[in-house]
């Protein structure tokens, strides 16, 4: 009697021990993450680009200069300058009649100087070791068209974010009409029997490859054959291929659990398999081809391997598909660089806590339709 | 013997699925604006009978078909497109299965799949429809809520005004009020007396009240042969083979 008691004392500590091993765990990673992280977090981290940029642009002096006596105020040019932190000097506002609206570039072109860019130079006199008013004084006694050094400073996720909505975006076009397609015709139309089992064996198979293979061979086939590059276009379709398994095996879930007499009683009135399966199936489906589509982005936010080997690591916004302008580093990727080639565990736990969200947010999406889908069913 | 017609005409129809022969030789002439039943014990062929009359069996694995049947004189498995057929022949299924949308959408989906779009045609196939199955004044006021929110046996009145909105000639009926409660039941066969009207009506049922109290013909199944087909009177008061008299006696099924 009381050894049995003992015994199941024993067992029942262990398993209490166990759930209480993994949410210590789970809460030391989380708390880890959201204590290095959290202080990163601000407005700038989430609208700013990456990389700090450069401007040499020229501008005319304001016609009509206003008079007043606000601390920093450049009348010439109808801006405030501000130091910050670091002492360089910033312009904290541009008036509604500044000249710098009309500001060009070396080449010519218009440049857009906004609130925030840093100033560092006018004409060939340096303005970093002045005070704000010996730096305003310099720029209003400048000559007419002078030439300033503005710097857009850097530092936030924007090309990061960009990039991986770009490869969400271009994965899921590609993946989701293929994935839910051939789960139609292996659920529809393809006849029972080894043939398609042998299909079903290789699709779960598929999924179950590390995706660095995958990697390894997008680099092989659309990076160097095909000569895309380190491209968002060789990233999404090496993604595509990864996400096909999941996309197939969750929408023909989903298909499996539409009643038979859905279709039998679509065919019986007369309707051919092609109507019956775009009337009937497809929108019953729906949630079920939902919630794959958003694990797919799960999928897609969470991936790191294949994606260095496709599209790359550049900390910019694409601004092409394939090619050197298309190379493009997400928000995971970008988490892996900063760790690795700079030790900047603040900013990597920065970025981890935007996925950590992502993801959160996705789940939650997926439960609330796959919820939605049950109660309908339930009627 | 008023419209001795024959609308359907089996010949020598044997049915298998892979090796396992489920029909056995049926020979059947089916008449016209007359209601038949199918009666028998459960595996006995009935439903598997019905179901090749509009071909839905092609939709099983492995079945396989040897014999003729006759729709109006036309051999249904090899003149007759079976998307044709299928609209002339339409079915009732034993659960009730509505689609999951509206009411109005799903006594709609087969005029819509034959190509009718004007919303006007459409309202008044709708109407017509749910009156022929006796059930406009239940549902009037609610054509646009989903058709699995009323009760069953209002749903499979839907599922019979689904069937009629595509003007079909015959209507099969599998076990419909199996999943249905008494009143719903009545409700259902008194319907298919008032349809019989205008539609040549087969039912299957396990019911053999049901089948006594509204079929004109009723043949009994036994292990995948007809053991007996006539004038219902004739096969609930005096039937011929002994095996009928038993199960009609309930001495087996």
């Amino acid at each position: 009697m009381n050894s049995r008691k003992l015994k199941d004392s024993i067992l029942q500590g262990l398993i209490y021990f166990s759930a209480a091993f993994t949410i210590f765990i789970l809460t030391v990673i989380i708390g880890f993450i959201l204590y290095k992280g959290v202080p990163g977090i601000n407005l700038h981290f989430l609208t700013r680009q990456w990389e700090e940029k450069t401007t040499f642009v020229r501008v005319d002096k304001v016609a009509e200069p206003k008079d007043s006596d606000k601390e920093g105020y450049v009348s010439s040019l109808d801006i405030t300058l501000k130091k910050d932190k670091e002492g360089n000097l910033y312009i904290s506002k541009i008036g509604s009649d500044s000249s710098l609206d009309s500001a060009v570039d070396m080449l010519g072109q218009s440049f857009k100087v906004k609130s925030d860019d840093k100033l560092s130079k006018v004409d060939s006199n340096d303005l970093s070791e002045l005070s704000v008013a010996d730096a305003v004084k310099m720029i209003n006694q400048s000559q007419d068209n002078m030439r300033l050094k503005i710097t857009r400073p850097g530092g936030g996720i924007v090309p990061m974010l960009v990039s991986t909505i770009y490869i969400i975006l271009l994965s899921l076009v590609i993946a989701a009409p293929i994935g839910i397609l051939s789960a139609i015709y292996l659920n529809e139309y393809a006849k029972p029997g080894k043939i398609l089992n042998a299909i079903r064996f290789a699709i779960q198979n598929l999924a179950g490859i590390p995706s660095i293979i995958y990697g390894l061979f997008g680099m092989l086939i659309f990076v160097q054959y095909f000569g895309m590059g380190y491209s968002i276009l060789a990233g999404a379709l090496t993604l595509s291929i990864i996400l096909l398994p999941t996309i197939i095996s969750t929408t023909e879930e989903a298909l499996k659990a539409i009643p038979q007499t859905y279709r039998e009683s679509s065919l019986g009135l007369g309707a051919t398999k092609l109507q019956t399966n775009y009337k009937i199936i497809l929108p019953n489906a729906l949630p079920g081809i939902l919630v794959a589509i958003i694990l797919s982005i799960g999928r897609i936010v969470g991936e790191s391997a294949a994606l260095m080997l496709t599209a790359g690591t550049v900390a910019q916004i694409p601004t092409a598909i394939t090619g050197n302008e298309a190379g493009a580093a997400t928000l995971t990727i970008k988490l892996y660089m900063l760790m690795k080639e700079e030790g900047d565990i603040a900013t990597a736990c920065s970025i981890a806590i935007i996925l950590l969200a992502l993801i959160i947010v996705l789940n939650i999406t997926s439960k609330v339709i796959t919820r939605r889908f049950l109660k309908k069913q339930g009627i | 013997m008023s419209n001795e017609v024959s609308k359907f005409s089996v010949q020598e129809l044997d049915l298998y699925y892979s090796n396992f022969q489920a029909l056995k030789k049926i020979n059947m002439e089916i008449q016209e604006k007359e209601i038949t039943a199918f009666i028998g014990p459960s595996g006995c062929g009935k439903s598997t009978f019905l179901k090749t009359i509009n071909r839905m069996n092609d939709l099983v694995e492995g079945v396989k078909v040897d014999g003729k049947i006759y729709l109006d004189g036309v051999d249904i498995y090899k003149d007759i497109d079976v998307i044709k057929l299928r609209s002339r022949v339409g079915m009732v299924f034993q659960q009730p299965n509505p689609f999951p949308m509206s009411i109005y959408d799903n006594v709609a989906y087969g005029p819509r799949i034959h190509g009718i779009k004007k919303k006007s045609v459409l309202d008044e196939i709708v109407e017509k429809s749910l009156r022929q199955a006796a059930i406009w004044d239940e549902v009037k006021d609610k054509l646009k809520k989903s058709a699995r929110a009323v009760s069953g046996g209002q749903q499979q009145r839907i599922c019979i005004a689904r069937t009629l909105a595509v003007e079909p000639e015959v209507i099969l009926m599998d076990e419909p009020t199996s999943a249905l409660d008494p009143i719903s039941t009545l409700k259902i066969e008194d319907l298919a007396v008032e349809l019989k009207e205008q539609y040549t009506i087969i039912i299957v049922t396990h019911n053999m009240q049901q089948a006594s109290r509204i079929s004109d013909k009723t043949a009994f199944f036994l292990t995948g042969e007809v053991i007996e087909y006539g004038k219902t009177e004739q096969i609930f008061n005096t039937p011929k083979n002994k095996k009928t008299e038993d199960y009609i006696t309930g001495r087996f099924g």
